[in-house]
């Protein structure tokens, strides 16, 4: 049974009307000049739409397509080949790869942060190599003692050196001798600088050195 | 524009008992969703013509333009108004399709997706076009058509109907050239337009409506047709 629609059913059917819908719409316009008029209308701009179909056959356009793809084909491999040179990044997207190289550029800056940081400081070293002044006061007195306790050594070697019964007790007494001289010399540095840690320790060496050679001597009595 | 008197040619053409699936009169979405062997034939050449051409088999883009090349270019030219720039057009496509192969991934249908790049390339092209022109400093505004088409039954009409075209928003041009010049059903042509079935549904309604005002004049004691 065909079903019944009007003229305000028309625009509907246009739009999305089923097969019966349109059916049921012609038998409408076939009663009805206005619906008649613009299903021809309608229609019409269908079969006008034909007019802009043209299917004729381009015989070159084929050949040019397949001559562009096979071109790009060509230079898609090229471009395979060149990354083969960085196969040993082939899995990593561009943006692994740039989080890989900020990585190794953060890791590099820590790294020469650590060592900058860890680089001994001179002004360190100097700051250590100054005395305080109640260190010093021991380090003096200390020294006078052991200075003492030397001039002990000295007198008791005192007269093998005067008369030299051996070479080797001559070379002993002119290595005292150019001992007792570069402590005269250290001491007066250290008397200008009393604060110089390496100028005491340079006395210091003497004074054993002199302390070394004086038992030597004792040793070598006849 | 104004009347194009073309109501005689067109009375001519209007048969009132045979409604012939080619003239796109009645909705033939009846046929969209019927999952019949036919359709999934379909669908699995496409896939395999899909797989082909992700290959890089250079047979299948060529069975791609047999099956599509010359509609293709057909909709190009009517977008773009004239067939040099439709084969570049379509040229590009092709170009797109194979760049872009190891990207698609079946969302839609192959020859959808074709059919989408294909009218994203002519609207670039139709862009630079304009661009160009505008460089030129030439405001005429007008798309040149050269045209070297076959000739018509009726060429006054087809000049009308294009120019009728021109002065439609691009999403009515583009589904009435899709739906009834091309054929391509409202399903088809919503992928292709990322659009649903029923908005493609209702811009060819619209178009059609717009298209009939330009066309043909209003008469006398008729209502006035909205154009939107």
């Amino acid at each position: 049974m065909m079903m019944n629609v009007t003229c305000n059913d028309r625009d509907r059917i246009f739009a999305d009307g089923t097969l019966a819908e349109w059916a049921a719409l012609e038998a409408h316009a076939a009663s009805c000049p206005l619906c008649a008029e613009e299903v021809r209308a309608w229609k019409s701009l269908s079969i006008a739409a034909k007019e802009l179909r043209d299917y004729s056959d381009s015989a070159s356009l084929w050949p040019r397509i397949e001559r562009a793809l096979t071109e790009e084909a060509a230079r898609t491999a090229q471009r395979a080949e060149r990354k083969i040179w960085f196969s040993f990044l082939p899995s990593f997207s561009p943006v692994w790869q740039t989080a890989l190289a900020g990585a190794l550029v953060l890791v590099l800056a820590i790294s020469a942060g650590w060592f900058v940081v860890q680089r001994p400081v001179r002004t360190v070293d100097n700051d250590q190599s100054l005395l305080k002044s109640s260190a010093l006061k021991e380090v003096e007195s200390a020294e006078t003692a052991y200075q003492r306790a030397i001039d002990k050594l000295a007198v008791q070697a005192k007269p093998q050196l005067e008369n030299p019964a051996t070479p080797l007790l001559a070379n002993y007494h002119e290595k005292l001798l150019v001992l007792d001289s570069a402590i005269a010399d250290l001491r007066a540095q250290a008397g200008m600088n009393p604060s110089n840690a390496q100028l005491r320790y340079q006395l210091l060496a003497m004074y054993q050195e002199k302390q070394h050679t004086l038992e030597e001597i004792l040793e070598a009595k006849p | 524009m104004g009347t194009m008197g073309l109501a005689l040619p067109w009375k001519a053409r209007i048969s009132s008992t045979l409604r012939e699936r080619g003239t796109r009169v009645e909705p033939s979405e009846q046929f969209a969703g019927d999952p019949s062997p036919a359709a999934a034939e379909a669908l699995s050449e496409d896939a395999a013509l899909a797989a082909a051409c992700r290959s890089g088999d250079l047979r299948a883009y060529e069975r791609l333009y047999a099956m599509h090349g010359a509609r293709m270019k057909n909709l190009a030219r009517n977008v773009l108004g004239n067939p040099i720039d439709a084969e570049d057009a379509v040229q590009d496509t092709f170009l797109k399709v194979q760049r872009s192969i190891a990207s698609f991934r079946g969302q839609s249908s192959f020859v959808t997706w074709t059919y989408r790049i294909l009218i994203n390339t002519c609207y670039d092209a139709r862009r630079s076009r304009r661009r160009k022109k505008e460089v030129a400093n030439d405001d005429s505004g007008e798309v040149p058509r050269p045209e070297l088409r076959a000739p018509g039954a009726h060429p006054t009409l087809r000049m009308a109907l294009e120019r009728a075209l021109e002065k439609l928003t691009r999403h009515q041009r583009d589904v009435f050239l899709l739906y009834e010049v091309e054929g391509f059903r409202h399903a088809e042509i919503a992928g292709m337009l990322e659009m649903t079935e029923t908005a493609s549904k209702n811009t060819l309604f619209q178009a059609k409506k717009n298209l009939r005002l330009m066309l043909e004049p209003p008469r006398p004691g008729r209502g006035a047709a909205d154009t939107r």
